[in-house]
C-alpha cells in the first residue's frame, strides 16, 4: 500500500488537524469513525480515483485542540475552517459512524460547502425502545464482535492486536482511549444530538450505505435517514457489519464511484 | 491524629449468589433487589450508629455520595447530613462531613453552596464540605457527564461555589457551563469565609496539585487500606514538597477498614464474614464502567496502565477470586483488625506511614449488624481513641487551617 502524505493545518481557536492525503482526481474527504484513522485499503482504492483528503479527529492521533472544541456545532465550524484552509468552496464528503454524523452535520448547517454525500452508517439517531449498545460501556473483544461480521476475520484481530513491549503496548492503549475519549465528546451519553431536526436542510445528494448485520448501528436506524435526508439513495450490503467499508470495500467502493458519476445505484 | 467514624451506608441483604448471579453492585444493579422496608430499618439503624459515634466522641462523622450503587445507599448526602446535623449541633467535639457533593453533578452548582451553607448553619459551624470528582460509574454512566468535559466542569464549578461563598454582593458568573445572572446564594455559611473543604480523590495528579494550591485537606478513599494507600500518599507528599506546601498530616486523609474486638482471635469470628460480604459483593463491579474513556489524563493513564501490567498479581484480583484468607488481608493491611492493642499499633503504624493526620474509619463494613457496628465503634472510641491520643505522632501539628474552629477548641 503506498504511503499517504502527512500534512499538518494550524486551525483558528488553537486547533491543529493532522490530515492523511493521496491520490489524484476530485477532492474527497473521508471523516472517520470512533475507532480513529488509519490508512487502510478502503482509502487506498478511493485515492485511485479522487484526492483523498483525512483528516484525524481533533483530541485523536496526532491532530490537537480538543479541549478548545466545545461541542458538536464548534466541531463543525472547525471542518469549514479545515475547509478553508485546503481551499475548497465545496468538497464531497464520505463519513465512517461518527465521521458520517458530522458529514451529515456539516451538509446540514451549510449545504453550499457538500457536493455530495456518502454516509457509511452514520450515528446520529437514537431509539429507547430499540436502543443502540452503548459503544462505551464494551469491553474491547466485545466492541470487535459488534462492529465485525467475523469476529475471527484477519480484520477482527488486527483491531485488537497489541505489541509484546510494555512501553509500546502502553501507548496503543492510550492511542486508542484517547481516539475513543475524543469521539465520547460528540456521542456521549446517547449518540443523538438533534441531527433528525436538521437533516432536512441536506441539500447535497445522499448515498447511504449500511451492513446488512450491522450490531453497533442497527440497520433499522438507516430508515430515520433515509427518510430524513431529501435525496438520499440507501443500499445494503451483505456479509458486513459496522466496518462496511472494510468488510464489504470492492462493493463500497464501486457505489462510491458510480454514485459520484451521477448514475446513482438502486437498492438491491 | 483525628477520626472520623466513616459511613458508606450499603445494602446489607444482597442475595448469597448475587456477584455470581448480576452483573455489577453499581450502575446495572437491578432495583427488584432493593426491599424498601428492610431499606428504612438500615436508613435508620445507620443514622443511629452515627450518632452514636457522635456520643463516643468522635473527631466527626462521615457520609458520601453515589448513584444506582447498592453499597452506597446514599445519592443525596446532604439529606443525611441535615438529619444528623441536629445531633452534632448539641456536640462540641464532632465536625459533620460530607465527602462530598460531585460538584460537576449539580445544576447549577451554586446548589451545593447553598446546602453546604445550610448543613454549616444547621450543625452551629461544624461542617467540613467535600469536593470529590467523582467516580465514572456515578459521573458518567449514571449522571451522564461528558468525560472530556468533567474535570473542567469540576473546575468551573468549584470556582462559582467559593465565589459564592466569599463574595457580599450579588454578581454575575458566565461559565463555559453555568451562566448565572445573579449569584447571591443564602444563606451564607456559619464558618468564615467558609467550611473546610476536602479533597477525596484517586490517584490523578491534577487532584494533588488542586487541593495542595488551595490549601485543601486530601483524603484517599480506596477500600485497600495502609498499604495499598502508600502508592498514593507517597507522590502526593513529594507534590506537597515540590509546590513548597508544609508536611502537615492534617492535609491529608485515608479511609481504613477498622475491625475492633476484645482479642485478635474474637475479631476475627465477628468480623470476617461482614468483611468478605463487603469486598466480594460490594466491590463486584463491572469492568465495562470502570472507567469512562477520557475518565483519567493520559499522563495518570500512561503510569497505571504500566503498573497494571508489570504487577505479577493484582491483590484485588486474589480478593476477586476470594483467595485471600483473613490473614492475607490483614498483611496487606486492606483491614485493620484486633484487639485494641493491635488495632492502636496498627493504625500508629499507618498514620505514621502515610503521614496522615485524619483518619476515615469505616467502622460498619459489608453486611455488619447494628448490634457489631456499635461494639465496634465503641471498643475503638473507648479502648483505643484515648490509647492514641496519648501517644499522638501528630501532637506537634496544628489542625485548625483543615477542621472547623467549634470542635478544636476543647481539645486543643
Amino acid at each position: 500500500m503506498p504511503q499517504p502524505t502527512v500534512r499538518e493545518y494550524v486551525l483558528p481557536r488553537d486547533i491543529t488537524i493532522t490530515t492523511l492525503e493521496a491520490g489524484r482526481g476530485e477532492p474527497l474527504m473521508f471523516l472517520h469513525g470512533a475507532g480513529g484513522l488509519t490508512w487502510d485499503p478502503f482509502l487506498d482504492t478511493l485515492a485511485t480515483n479522487y484526492r483523498v483528503y483525512a483528516p484525524h479527529l481533533p483530541g485523536s492521533g496526532p491532530s490537537r485542540g480538543l479541549e478548545n472544541i466545545r461541542d458538536l456545532w464548534d466541531l463543525v465550524i472547525t471542518y469549514y475552517d479545515l475547509l478553508d484552509a485546503l481551499g475548497v468552496d465545496s468538497i464531497n464528503l464520505v463519513g465512517h459512524s461518527l465521521g458520517g454524523m458530522i458529514a451529515c452535520e456539516m451538509a446540514a448547517a451549510d449545504p453550499s460547502r457538500v457536493q455530495r454525500l456518502v454516509a457509511l452508517c452514520p450515528a446520529g439517531v437514537f431509539h429507547e425502545n430499540r436502543p443502540a449498545p452503548d459503544l462505551f460501556a464494551l469491553l474491547p473483544r466485545e466492541r470487535v464482535e459488534y462492529i465485525t461480521y467475523d469476529p475471527q476475520s484477519e480484520l477482527a484481530s488486527s483491531l485488537l492486536a497489541l505489541p509484546e513491549e510494555v512501553d509500546e503496548k502502553v501507548e496503543v492503549l492510550i492511542d486508542r482511549l484517547t481516539t475513543l475519549q475524543a469521539a465520547a465528546k460528540f456521542l456521549w451519553p446517547i449518540p443523538d444530538k438533534g441531527l433528525r431536526r436538521r437533516m432536512h436542510r441536506i441539500k447535497a445528494p445522499t448515498l447511504l450505505i449500511w451492513g446488512r448485520q450491522d450490531r453497533m448501528i442497527p440497520p433499522a436506524y438507516a430508515d430515520d435517514f433515509k427518510a430524513g435526508i431529501p435525496q438520499a439513495e440507501l443500499v445494503m450490503l451483505d456479509k458486513a457489519s459496522h466496518l462496511v467499508h472494510l468488510e464489504q470495500c470492492a462493493q463500497c467502493v464501486e457505489l462510491i464511484g458510480k454514485f459520484m458519476s451521477g448514475t446513482a445505484p438502486k437498492s438491491p | 491524629m483525628r477520626f472520623i467514624a466513616f459511613h458508606l451506608m450499603p445494602y446489607r441483604n444482597l442475595p448469597a449468589d448475587f456477584e455470581a448471579r448480576y452483573p455489577s453492585v453499581w450502575v446495572n444493579v437491578p432495583k427488584s433487589l432493593y426491599d424498601p422496608a428492610e431499606g428504612h430499618r438500615l436508613y435508620h439503624q445507620y443514622l443511629d450508629e452515627l450518632e452514636f459515634a457522635v456520643d463516643l466522641g468522635y473527631d466527626g462523622i462521615g457520609v458520601n455520595e453515589h448513584h444506582s450503587n447498592a453499597y452506597g445507599l446514599m445519592p443525596s448526602p446532604n439529606l443525611m447530613g441535615s438529619i444528623l446535623a441536629r445531633k452534632v449541633r448539641h456536640s462540641s467535639k464532632t465536625a459533620l462531613l460530607v465527602l462530598g457533593n460531585s460538584i460537576a453533578l449539580y445544576n447549577p452548582p451554586i446548589r451545593v453552596a447553598e446546602e453546604m451553607a445550610m448543613l454549616d448553619v444547621l450543625s452551629g459551624g461544624k461542617f467540613i464540605g467535600g469536593f470529590p470528582v467523582g467516580t465514572s460509574m456515578d459521573t458518567n454512566y449514571c449522571y451522564g457527564v461528558n468525560p472530556a468535559e468533567m474535570r473542567d466542569r469540576y473546575y468551573e464549578a468549584h470556582d462559582l461555589i467559593i465565589k459564592g461563598w466569599k463574595t457580599e454582593a450579588p454578581f454575575a458568573f458566565n461559565g463555559k457551563y453555568t451562566q448565572l445572572r445573579y449569584v447571591n446564594p443564602w444563606p451564607r455559611p456559619m464558618q468564615t469565609p467558609h467550611p473546610p473543604v476536602w479533597i477525596p480523590g484517586g490517584g490523578s495528579v491534577e487532584t494533588y496539585d488542586f487541593a495542595i494550591k488551595h490549601n485543601y485537606s486530601f483524603s484517599y478513599l480506596s477500600f485497600f487500606g495502609y498499604r495499598y494507600a502508600k502508592k498514593v500518599m507517597g507522590p502526593f507528599w513529594e507534590r506537597a514538597q515540590a509546590l513548597g506546601a508544609d508536611m502537615n498530616p492534617y492535609r491529608a486523609g485515608y479511609a481504613q477498614l477498622l475491625c475492633v474486638s476484645e482479642t485478635d482471635a474474637r475479631a476475627q469470628t465477628d468480623y470476617e464474614q461482614h468483611v468478605r460480604y463487603f469486598f466480594a459483593k460490594c466491590l463486584h463491579i463491572d469492568p465495562r464502567h470502570y472507567e469512562a474513556p477520557g475518565y483519567r489524563t493520559a499522563a495518570t493513564l500512561r503510569a497505571g496502565l504500566r503498573s497494571q501490567f508489570e504487577a505479577a498479581e493484582s491483590a484485588t484480583q486474589l480478593l476477586k477470586e476470594g483467595k485471600l484468607d483473613w490473614n492475607g488481608l490483614l498483611d496487606r493491611g486492606f483491614v485493620i483488625a484486633g484487639s485494641p492493642a493491635t488495632v492502636r499499633d496498627r493504625l500508629i503504624e499507618a498514620a505514621r506511614e502515610l503521614n496522615t493526620g485524619n483518619i476515615l474509619l469505616l467502622n460498619h463494613i459489608g453486611s455488619m449488624p447494628h448490634h457489631l457496628t456499635t461494639k465496634n465503634l465503641q471498643i475503638f472510641a473507648e479502648e483505643v481513641m484515648p490509647q492514641i491520643r496519648r501517644a499522638d505522632p501528630f501532637e506537634k501539628w496544628n489542625p485548625s487551617a483543615y477542621w472547623p474552629q467549634k470542635v478544636l477548641s476543647e481539645r486543643l
